[in-house]
């Protein structure tokens, strides 16, 4: 029996010792793995069922040709995504691989939070040079695109079709969008709008400043717009807010997460061109069609290819080696292009895209994007520490302006207030 | 801890100091028996609350280490529009939305209190929501019931009552919200069951030989013998209340719209905290929630002398 004395330096040791245990962690493990004892490595992504299905396809894939590495594969939406992956940083525990959003690169890379990808091994041969760097950032490489998408406008031919209205042919100005807009709204009769507020999209905005030869953000971290410029650009469709030519926000609010083109009730929808499968699948169309934004000056668009989505490991993983063939697997194998086709949008690697056959609607895709080839201007370098917050705002605020809760002018107060606090916050 | 008689007569023979060294024994075996509640309370509790309270004081973005500002949070928080939407949102509904349920579970404890056929099977019928209210489900059930074509959008307007969906009109958010939390009466209701089954019956029989009737009876027996549990449940559903946050985040999204008519305190405190990466400024949203709801309790208690009556009070 064991004495009270005994007990208690027992129960002292005992607590102690777990405590020592935690602290160090298991024993260090192997950096490889063996087939009899392979390691795993932590992967996670954003997205719906179909790229759940098509992830654990190529994880299945990867894990036959590499028997020493198992995946660990988990996914979450996108608004959740984010929230996790920052409760996961502050406590040093974020998975070895993860899909990633240009938005974010900033905010992680720069604190250290990411693994440099120079320092280990993955093919980047086969990628076009102009869009490496909006993986990089101080000349390190953080994150390598899977893939490309650019701006596009959606529209559903057989819609305009049963209303009489000829499909748009993509050379548009602003003002004549919004008379087609305007036009597809009052024939739609309350059951078909003519699209939804492109100017509370963020990207649609950027794409108007290149057009108009601005930088959204200057090399320092700054603003590269004025107040001005913001107000200019809500005013655009100031006159369609309201009217059948745009969907109001009270639907766009109730569809959520569907869009309003994918729930059927707009005609149009300005967006990035690799929604093509997602619109298809919620929307049950037969056929969408893209077509280039409108420009003002037909001879800049400011479109730009730009990585739709990257792959970056955490600064922190035991598993460099691994983390790293996960990587060079998913943006190079052309079996793994054979898998998600245009769901994630054009595969960025020469090798993958040629692996790849195209057909129906992927091929579509493929064929805006050659289309637009001679518009293409660089890629945006990643956005500012805090661009994800911003683009939230920018989006809040827009649709707190349809919502008519505030003025052209008092929104664009209102997001220079929040973006000057992010700025001065993160200096 | 008191000795127990047995122990203090056996130990009344043996010199003090036996006595004394019994007596730390035992209490190196109570905080033994402590030690693993101790420790998570320590842990878990108090070392979280300490360093919320310093970063709260600091610019501390979860990446760098925090910086010290002093008061800055707490200054630029009353600057901070959507801050003070969220301190509108949330007392709106604390205001509305906690006498509204506290309504309804003495409305329908009082009712089963009778004694009927089927009693038990009402009174799970009627706990059950309280039971699975936190969880995510309900408010996606919530989402679709008031959503656009919804089962009430349709119920409503069969009686010509086009109001559309609720969930993306800002000025009907609240309404939704107010009804989820009356929904969800149930715990209140088992209390107040609890407090009625200890009135006295002959009360009731001598107030109807006296010839007062059901209103009479309610304000002049129920009230004030049910008024500690009508004080208990006030309280603990208006701090309940405050800290509203599962439905809200998955309703609106995570984002508290439409038009932040649903950004409540907390899920305002939480976007800060983790989609903005500004956890200093969190931490000072919620040390503040905690003075107001120390605040809102002490009010209460200095009040409630004027009308909860204890059994034993003269009156």
């Amino acid at each position: 029996m064991i004495s009270r004395r005994n007990f208690l330096t027992t129960v002292a040791l005992g607590t102690a010792s777990a405590a020592a245990l935690a602290a160090c962690g298991s024993p260090a493990p192997a950096q490889t793995g063996s087939a009899e004892n392979p390691v795993t490595i932590n992967y996670t992504w954003w997205g719906n069922d179909d790229r759940a299905k098509r992830t654990r396809q190529a994880i299945d894939l990867f894990e036959s040709k590499n028997p020493d590495i198992k995946v660990n594969g988990n996914f979450t939406d996108f608004a959740g995504y984010w929230q996790k992956r920052a409760t996961e940083a502050a406590g040093g525990g974020l998975p070895d691989v993860m899909q990633w959003d240009l938005s974010y690169l900033r905010d992680y890379g720069q604190r250290n939070q990411l693994l440099d990808l120079g320092t280990v091994k993955i093919n980047t041969d086969a990628f076009e040079k102009s869009l490496l760097p909006s993986g990089q950032i101080r000349g390190k490489t953080y994150g390598i695109p899977t893939s490309t998408n650019a701006f596009a406008v959606y529209y559903d031919p057989a819609k305009l079709a049963s209303l009489g209205i000829a499909e748009p042919d993509g050379t548009w100005t602003y003002e004549e969008y919004n008379a087609f807009l305007a036009e597809v709204g009052a024939k739609g009769n309350g059951a078909l709008f003519g699209g939804t507020d492109y100017t509370s999209i963020w990207w649609m905005f950027n794409i108007w400043l290149r057009q108009n030869n601005i930088e959204a953000f200057t090399e320092d971290g700054k603003l590269g717009f004025t107040k001005d410029d913001l107000k200019k650009w809500w005013n655009v469709t100031a006159d369609l807010r309201g009217t059948p030519a745009l969907v109001s926000e009270e639907r766009v609010t109730q569809l959520a997460p569907k869009s309003p083109f994918g729930s059927n009730v707009t005609a149009t929808e300005a967006t990035w061109d690799n929604f093509m499968a997602a619109y298809l699948g919620d929307s049950g169309a037969k056929e969408l069609k893209l077509v280039p934004v409108p420009s003002d000056d037909k001879d800049n668009l400011g479109l730009f290819l730009k990585p739709s989505m990257l792959m970056v490991a955490s600064a922190k993983t035991k598993y460099k080696d691994a983390a790293a063939r996960f990587i060079d697997f998913m943006v190079n194998d052309p079996e793994v292009g054979q898998i998600f086709k245009t769901s994630r949008g054009v595969p960025a690697s020469k090798t993958q895209r040629d692996g790849t056959t195209f057909e129906g609607t992927d091929k579509l895709v493929v064929e805006y994007e050659k289309s637009i080839e001679k518009y293409l201007k660089d890629a945006p370098e990643p956005p500012i520490v805090g661009f994800g917050t911003l683009e939230a705002s920018f989006k809040r605020i827009a649709a707190d302006l349809n919502y008519g809760k505030l003025t052209v002018d008092s929104a664009a107060d209102a997001w220079f207030k929040e973006a000057e606090d992010l700025i001065k916050q993160n200096a | 801890m008191t000795q127990s008689p047995t122990l203090s007569r056996r130990s009344s023979s043996a010199p003090v100091l036996r006595k004394s060294k019994q007596r730390g024994a035992d209490a190196r075996a109570g905080y033994t028996f402590l030690l693993p509640w101790l420790l998570g309370f320590i842990a878990l509790t108090v070392g979280p609350m300490i360093s919320s309270l310093y970063l709260s004081f600091t610019n501390y973005n979860l990446f760098d280490p925090p910086k010290w500002i002093g008061l800055d949070n707490y200054t630029t928080l009353f600057q901070d529009e959507r801050f003070l939407q969220s301190v509108g949102v949330t007392v709106g509904y604390v205001v509305f939305g906690t006498p509204l349920k506290l309504a309804a579970a003495l409305a329908v404890a009082m009712l089963l209190n009778s004694k009927r056929k089927g009693q038990g099977f009402y009174r799970s019928a009627f706990y059950a929501p309280s039971l699975i209210g936190a969880s995510v489900s309900i408010a996606i059930v919530w989402k679709a019931m008031f959503g656009d074509a919804g089962p009430v959008d349709q119920g409503l307007s069969f009686f010509g009552i086009n109001l559309g969906g609720w969930v993306g009109n800002p000025s009907m958010t609240m309404p939704m919200f107010i009804l989820l939390t009356v929904w969800q009466f149930g715990a209140p209701m088992v209390i107040f069951l609890a407090g009625l089954k200890q009135i006295p019956a002959d009360l009731y029989e001598a107030a109807s030989m006296d010839g007062a009737g059901p209103v009479r009876k309610f304000f002049n027996i129920t009230w004030p013998m049910l008024s500690p549990v009508i004080f208990f449940n006030l309280l603990m559903e208006t701090i309940h209340a405050f800290q509203i946050f599962a439905s809200a985040y998955i309703i609106s999204n995570g984002e508290g719209g439409p038009a932040g008519s649903t950004l409540f305190y907390t899920l305002y405190l939480y976007l800060r905290g983790f989609s903005d990466f500004r956890m200093g400024y969190a931490s000072a949203m919620a040390w503040l929630l905690v003075i107001v709801v120390g605040i809102i309790t002490l009010i209460f208690f200095r009040t409630s002398k004027s009308w909860v009556h204890y059994s034993g009070d003269a009156k």
